[in-house]
């Protein structure tokens, strides 16, 4: 076989970066209006039970299911973005998080609809689901010389970086839109935004709304990827790995969570040969990373200057 | 058992506002939110079980050890964690957020590597001493807990609201800057308010040891959890709204595990919290904040 190199679990791992840069984007967008939300873990846990129940056991096509479960869990923004109007700075946090537990408490509790604790197995995945589809037209894997497995991981890898591109390049633009504008006025100043005429309430509550939108998709795609899903993935762990994807990446500018939900997927991998010490290490690091670049590794003036010297370069040519 | 059940309400709900007021002390001084506080409860716990059950020792020498251990714990937490961060341009309340949540991953490692995952055993030595009053039966080890939550409550507030150190740590809170200009120690101050909210989480965790009788590496987690949904249902940084909060707690969860549904036992505080924010967005006890505060 040709790509024998190219190793299924490497395949994964990189496939759970694409889903964490998405779920620190989702949190950075919230944020970006100045609220910070923990329930994105919530959020997450909405879409990938809507998208999984849908598929599992009402045969809708994967597509449709990561759409609705998407739609859904940013409904669900809207619903708790409205009342979390009232709230600002921890007591949102907290409430968020809160909103978050109970979501996952409800999932524990409701096991004719969600298989309780157990979770939901044999999710349709979307690797296996797109060779099965190939496979009736014709094709196989080993024709363009993958084994089955290897072909499944990859196919999982180019969706989910499909995904995580375009929502980046999306809220990309979008922050240099009006809607960015207003998030970006409303985050420095609220009142002086309300008083520029900027709808505040409005803006806010789309922010909630696009951040729950986003970790729907991520968790619809997570449950498509892993093809098991139990309430034990959206756990306070989950949200606080959100929030610090977005803090430790820096969460002044999209591409700090991105560069966060690379760096903190790989780093437990890495430090997997000592694999006791490595969470305690992580800790650790956060720690260390808060003291010497609390704003995070990527602020605005280290993209300008990467930008400025990028500028330098092409005009030396 | 009505009667019963309120005792166990009571029991629980004291711990709870002890572990409450570990938060609150550290959030009223210095606006941070202490997420490492339930992995120091946890470790007063477990160092409260070695003294105890594993050396066999007496009991008020597994509260000496948990509170030393702990008031190192925090003196430490303070040191390197907080510290460093204060005053700093560009530090946002988001760092020391993530730099408390950074030690308790660190802790909660810590943990599994030293005690390992399962259930230890938390035996006293009189865990089955009972008095019956009436038709109501009532544990040793409930009094105990319940006297020494009490002690522990009411020599807290004599401290803040009797002594010269008390009103340094009630000026700092009200304002850091003006405390320290009129001549408070603030750096001291806000070490030793750490400590001793540290300090009040070791007595916390061995008082959980002695309630349940096990203990286990994810007991700071759900307790931590707990104890920030009291703080926000209580009023974020007021000591009456964290025992109040705890109380209330205590009472709902007993109460509803005993005649309604467990499986919600632990979704009662957030749901509490979800309802009192929308309706008192400050908390039970909380004063209106300035609009400017974040």
């Amino acid at each position: 076989m040709p790509f024998d190199w190219l190793n299924p679990y490497h395949l994964q791992v990189a496939s759970f970066i694409f889903i964490n840069i998405l779920l620190g984007a989702s949190i950075y967008v919230t944020l970006s209006t100045g609220q910070l939300s923990l329930g994105n873990a919530g959020f997450m846990s909405i879409g990938a039970y809507a998208s999984a129940i849908l598929t599992t056991r009402h045969g809708i096509p994967i597509p449709i299911g990561v759409l609705t479960g998407a739609l859904l869990a940013g409904i669900s923004g809207v619903l708790v973005g409205i009342p979390a109007l009232r709230l600002r700075g921890v007591y949102l946090a907290i409430a968020t998080l809160g909103f978050g537990e109970v979501i996952r408490v409800v999932f524990v509790n409701w096991e004719s609809l969600t298989g309780g604790a157990v979770g939901i197995a044999a999710i349709p995945q979307m690797g296996r689901e797109t060779l099965a589809a190939l496979e009736k037209a014709g094709f196989s894997a080993a024709s363009v010389g993958l084994r089955n497995n290897q072909f499944i991981s990859l196919t999982v890898f180019l969706l989910l970086f499909a995904a995580a591109l375009l929502s980046i390049l999306f809220f990309l633009r979008l922050s240099s839109s009006r809607i960015g504008r207003a998030y970006a006025a409303i985050r420095m100043d609220e009142a002086a935004a309300e008083a520029a005429g900027i709808d505040t309430t409005y803006y806010k509550v789309l922010a909630f709304c696009q951040g729950a939108l986003l970790s729907g998709f991520a968790g619809a795609l997570f449950a498509h990827a892993t093809s098991y899903i139990s309430p034990a993935d959206f756990t306070y762990h989950r949200a606080v790995e959100i929030l610090v994807f977005a803090v430790f990446g820096g969460s002044e500018h999209l591409l700090g969570p991105v560069f966060g939900g690379i760096f903190l997927t790989l780093l437990p991998e890495a430090l997997r040969f000592i694999s006791d010490y490595r969470y305690i290490i992580y800790g650790a690091l956060l720690v260390a990373m808060m003291i010497y670049r609390p704003q995070g590794v990527i602020d605005p003036p280290l993209i300008r200057r990467l930008a400025g010297r990028r500028a330098a370069e092409g005009a030396g040519r | 058992m009505f009667a019963e059940q309120l005792i166990n309400g009571i029991t629980l709900g004291s711990i709870y506002a002890i572990v409450a007021l570990g938060y609150t002390l550290v959030f009223g001084v210095l606006d941070i939110i202490n997420m490492a506080h339930g992995e120091i409860f946890m470790f007063g716990a477990f160092v409260g079980m070695l003294i105890a059950t594993k050396a066999q020792a007496p009991l008020w020498s597994a509260f000496l050890g948990a509170i030393a251990v702990t008031g190192a714990m925090g003196y430490l937490l303070e040191r390197f964690a907080l510290r460093p961060l204060r005053g700093r341009p560009g530090a946002s309340h988001l760092a020391s957020l993530i730099s408390t949540i950074g030690v308790s991953i660190l802790l909660e490692n810590v943990a599994h590597k030293i005690f390992g995952a399962g259930n230890q055993l938390f035996e006293t030595p009189f865990a089955e001493i009972r008095f019956d009053v009436g038709p109501v039966t009532v544990y040793l080890v409930q009094v105990l807990i319940l006297a020494i939550s009490i002690l522990l409550m009411a020599g807290l507030s004599l401290w803040l609201y009797r002594t010269r150190a008390g009103k340094a740590l009630r000026a700092t809170a009200e304002n850091l800057e003006t405390a320290g200009l009129l001549g408070v120690d603030t750096t001291r101050i806000i070490t030793a308010t750490v400590v001793i909210a540290s300090a009040m989480g070791g007595v916390a965790g061995v008082l959980v040891g002695m309630a349940f009788n096990y203990i286990n590496n994810q007991i700071g987690l759900s307790m931590g959890l707990k104890g920030l949904a009291i703080i926000i249902f209580g009023g974020m940084g007021s000591v009456s709204g964290a025992m109040a909060g705890g109380l209330i707690l205590g009472l709902s969860e007993t109460f509803v595990v005993a005649y309604g549904s467990s499986g919600y036992r632990d979704a009662i505080a957030f749901i509490a919290i979800i309802v009192v924010l929308l309706i008192k967005p400050q908390g039970l006890f909380g004063q209106a904040a300035p609009e400017a505060q974040r």
